[in-house]
C-alpha cells in the first residue's frame, strides 16, 4: 500500500522499523522464496519471489492483516481490497524500478526514497530474506534510479516552498556558514523552513515570537536563540535571511523599518521570505536595492513551475524505466534456460566420462597420455556445446524461446528417467 | 603565434561551445568540462608566450593583437583562480568567449594594421612592461566588468521574481560581488603601474611624461575615474548593485580609452 491507496493513519500503523523479524518469518514458510520489505512514511510494500502465487498472496494478506501491526490488528477485510495493490512479473519489476527512481513518490523526484530502498534491501540481505533474484532486481533498480537522476532533470529543481526558499537564498549567498537567519513566528511553516535552512548549512538562527515559550521550544530543538518581538529591529540589522510568518493585518516589515536596518548593514544584501498570510513584509521594500523579498505566492509560483518541469521530465524517466525493465525481464526470462542447460551439460558429461572410462583401460597409456585424452574429450564437448547453449540462453529471453527449450529437452531426452537417456547405451548403431 | 596559437584558440572555442551548451541546457557537468578545457587552453596559451619569449630576439608584444592575447591569458588565469576558490562555474559562459576573441584577434590579425606606437631607442624594456602591466590590469578590470554584468542580470531576475535559480550553476550574487572586488583590487594597482611605466616610456621617447595625445589623455582620465571608483568601493562600502554598475561603466570607459582611442588614433 502507498500514499495513493491508504490514508496516513493506516500507513503509520503498519510501518515497520525493524523488518528483519517480519522477513525471516515470511521466508521461513514455503510460500515465499525471497522477500524485501520497503517501509517509509509513504508506503509499506513487500516485494517477494514465489513459485506459488495463490499461497503467497494469502500469506501476504495475513501479513497486512495481522503481522505488520504491533498490536496484531492490521487491515480489515474492506481495507485489504481498497488499500492493497499487487503487481506480478514484469509489472512488479517495473514497479520496483519506478519506486527506486522516485517516479511513484508523493513528490516525484524526491531523493530520499532511493536511500530508503537501499536500506530495505540491506536489511533483507542481512536477515537472509533477499536471494540472488531479488538481489539482482534491486541492484538493477538502484542503477536505473541513478540513470534517471543523471539523464533527466527530474530532481534538479525543488518543489516545496521551503526548498525553493533555500534555493533562492543560494542564489544570493555563496555560503550559509557565516550567515545569520531571523525567524519571526514559530508556526509549522516556520519549522519546515527552519529544517530546510538547517540542512543547507545555516547555523546562526534567531527566533522571535509573540509567545516566548513556543519560540524557546523551537530554539532548543534547533540550537537557535529565542527572542521577544520587541528585539526585532536589532535582530533585523544583523539578519541575512529573514523568514517571517506571524498573524496581524499590517505588515511589520515596512520600508522604514527595512531602511533603518540596511543602514547598518553597509551594503550586505538581505533575503526576506514572507510566508505569512496576510503578508508580513510590505512589497514597497522591493524598491530597496539590497533587499530581495519573496512572499508565499512568489515561492508557490516557482514551486509550481518546477513541479511542471518535473512532470515533463517524468515522461523521459518512464522511457528509461521501461527500457531497463525490459533488460531485466530478459535476464529473468533467460533463467528459464538454466535447468535445461545444466541438465544437458550433465548428460553430455556423463556420456563423455563413461566412454572415456570404457576406452582407457583397453589402452596401455601412462598418466600423462590419459590426462591428455581426458582434456581432449572435454574440450571437444565444450566446443560443440558452446554455440547451442549460448543460443539457447539468448532465445530463452524471448517468449518464443520456450519452444526451443522444449525441443532441446525432447531431442536430448532430458525429461527421461535416469538410465533411459536415449543414447543407446553401448550400442553405437543405436546412438 | 604558430600552431600553439591555433591550439589555444581552438581550446578556448571548444570551452565557449561547451559552456554555451551547458548554460542553455542547464547541465553543470558541461560547465565544469568547459572550465577544464579553458584551463587546458590557458596552459597552451602560457606555452605560446613562453615559446615567443624564448625566441631571439624576443618579440616586444607591444602590438595590439599581442596585447589582446595577453589580456585574454591573464583574464583566463584570474578567472580560473577565482573559480577555484569561489562558486563561479556559470561565469565560464562569459569568460570563455572573451578569451577566445582575445586570442583569435592575435592569431588572425595582420600586425601592420593594428600596431601601437613604435619603440624608441633608449626606452629599454619600458614598452614591454607598460603593455604587459596595463594589459594585465585591463584583463582583471574586464573580469570585474563581466562579474558586474552577471551580477546585474541575476539581481534583476531575483527582483522580478524570475531567478536563474538552479539554472546551470549560475554564481550567487555574493560570489559575483566578491569576484568583482578581487578583480578591482588586483587590477587597479597593475593598471596604475602600467600608466606609470607608460609615462616613463613617453619621457624616454619625447622627453616629457605626458605628450597630450588622445590615447594618453583618455587613459589618464579613465585611470582617474577608476581610481575614484576603487576608492569609493573599498573606502566606503557601497551597495553591491552600485559596485557592479561602476565596474561595468569603469571598464567600458577604460576599454574605450585604451583600446578604442589607441586603435583608431
Amino acid at each position: 500500500m502507498n500514499h495513493r491507496t491508504a490514508p496516513l493513519d493506516l500507513r503509520e500503523r503498519l510501518a515497520v522499523d525493524e523488518p528483519g523479524p517480519v522477513l525471516r518469518k515470511l521466508v521461513a514458510g514455503a510460500e515465499v522464496d525471497e522477500a524485501v520489505l520497503i517501509s517509509t512514511c509513504n508506503r509499506v510494500e513487500v516485494v517477494v519471489l514465489t513459485r506459488e502465487l495463490e499461497a503467497a498472496r494469502l500469506r501476504l494478506h495475513s501479513l497486512f492483516r495481522r503481522d505488520l501491526a504491533p498490536d496484531g490488528v492490521g487491515l480489515g477485510e474492506p481495507d485489504l481490497e481498497s488499500c492493497l495493490y499487487e503487481y506480478q512479473n514484469g509489472d512488479a519489476m517495473r514497479h520496483v524500478l519506478r519506486v527506486a527512481s522516485s517516479l511513484d513518490s508523493m513528490v516525484v523526484g524526491e531523493p530520499q526514497i532511493l536511500g530508503q530502498a537501499k536500506d530495505a534491501y540491506r536489511a533483507a540481505v542481512e536477515c537472509g530474506a533477499a536471494g540472488p533474484i531479488l538481489g539482482r532486481l534491486f541492484q538493477h533498480a538502484f542503477a536505473t534510479a541513478k540513470r534517471v537522476r543523471s539523464e533527466t532533470r527530474i530532481a534538479e529543481r525543488p518543489v516545496s516552498v521551503a526548498r525553493v526558499a533555500v534555493d533562492l537564498a543560494a542564489q544570493i549567498f555563496e555560503s550559509f556558514a557565516e550567515k545569520r537567519a531571523l525567524l519571526v513566528g514559530a508556526g509549522e511553516m516556520i519549522e519546515l523552513a527552519l529544517r530546510a535552512l538547517r540542512s543547507a548549512g545555516l547555523e546562526s538562527i534567531s527566533i522571535a515570537n509573540r509567545t516566548a515559550e513556543r519560540a524557546a521550544r523551537l530554539a532548543v530543538q534547533f540550537g537557535a536563540t529565542a527572542h521577544g518581538q520587541d528585539e526585532l529591529p536589532a535582530l533585523l540589522a544583523d539578519a541575512d535571511v529573514v523568514l517571517t510568518s506571524i498573524g496581524g493585518h499590517e505588515p511589520w516589515l515596512t520600508r522604514a523599518v527595512a531602511e533603518r536596518a540596511l543602514r547598518s548593514r553597509r551594503g550586505r544584501p538581505m533575503f526576506v521570505i514572507d510566508i505569512g498570510v496576510p503578508r508580513n513584509a510590505d512589497p514597497a521594500i522591493d524598491a530597496l536595492g539590497d533587499v530581495y523579498r519573496y512572499d508565499l505566492d512568489d515561492l508557490a509560483a516557482i514551486a509550481n513551475e518546477n513541479a511542471e518541469e518535473r512532470r515533463q521530465e517524468q515522461a523521459r524517466a518512464e522511457v528509461i524505466v521501461e527500457a531497463e525493465q525490459q533488460r531485466f525481464d530478459g535476464w529473468f526470462a533467460a533463467l528459464r534456460a538454466v535447468p535445461t542447460i545444466r541438465q544437458l551439460r550433465a548428460r553430455v558429461e556423463a556420456i563423455r566420462a563413461g566412454e572415456v572410462d570404457k576406452v582407457l583401460p583397453r589402452l596401455a597409456l601412462d598418466d600423462a597420455a590419459r590426462d591428455a585424452i581426458d582434456a581432449l574429450t572435454r574440450a571437444i564437448v565444450n566446443k560443440i556445446l558452446h554455440a547451442p547453449l549460448s543460443r539457447l540462453r539468448e532465445e530463452a529471453e524471448r517468449e518464443e524461446g520456450i519452444a526451443h527449450l522444449e525441443t532441446t529437452r525432447l531431442l536430448f531426452a532430458l525429461d527421461a528417467p535416469d538410465g533411459d537417456d536415449g543414447t543407446g547405451g553401448d550400442d553405437p548403431e543405436r546412438a | 603565434m604558430g600552431w600553439l596559437g591555433y591550439l589555444t584558440a581552438g581550446l578556448y572555442l571548444l570551452a565557449s561551445l561547451a559552456a554555451g551548451a551547458g548554460f542553455t541546457l542547464a547541465r553543470p557537468v558541461m560547465l565544469r568540462a568547459a572550465i577544464a578545457v579553458l584551463a587546458a587552453g590557458a596552459v597552451a596559451h602560457g606555452a605560446m608566450f613562453a615559446l615567443m619569449h624564448s625566441a631571439q630576439p624576443a618579440p616586444p608584444l607591444t602590438d595590439l593583437p599581442s596585447a589582446l592575447s595577453f589580456m585574454a591569458w591573464v583574464g583566463t588565469l584570474a578567472f580560473l583562480a577565482l573559480a577555484w576558490r569561489a562558486r563561479l562555474t556559470g561565469l565560464v559562459a562569459l569568460v570563455a568567449p572573451m578569451s577566445c576573441l582575445g586570442v583569435a584577434a592575435a592569431v588572425f590579425s595582420t600586425p601592420a594594421a593594428t600596431a601601437l606606437p613604435g619603440e624608441a631607442p633608449g626606452a629599454g624594456s619600458l614598452p614591454h612592461a607598460h603593455v604587459l602591466l596595463a594589459s594585465a590590469g585591463l584583463a582583471l578590470l574586464g573580469l570585474a566588468g563581466l562579474a558586474g554584468l552577471s551580477f546585474l542580470v541575476e539581481h534583476r531576475r531575483l527582483k522580478s521574481k524570475r531567478p536563474l535559480a538552479g539554472v546551470a550553476s549560475w554564481p550567487s550574487l555574493e560570489a559575483l560581488d566578491r569576484a568583482g572586488a578581487f578583480a578591482v583590487a588586483a587590477g587597479f594597482p597593475l593598471l596604475t603601474i602600467g600608466v606609470v611605466t607608460g609615462s616613463l616610456w613617453e619621457r624616454a621617447t619625447s622627453g616629457a611624461f605626458f605628450s597630450g595625445n588622445p590615447h594618453e589623455t583618455f587613459c589618464l582620465i579613465a585611470w582617474a575615474i577608476y581610481g575614484v571608483l576603487a576608492a569609493v568601493r573599498f573606502g566606503a562600502r557601497q551597495p553591491a548593485v552600485r559596485c557592479a554598475l561602476t565596474s561595468i561603466a569603469g571598464f567600458a570607459f577604460l576599454g574605450l580609452a585604451v583600446l578604442g582611442v589607441g586603435f583608431f588614433a
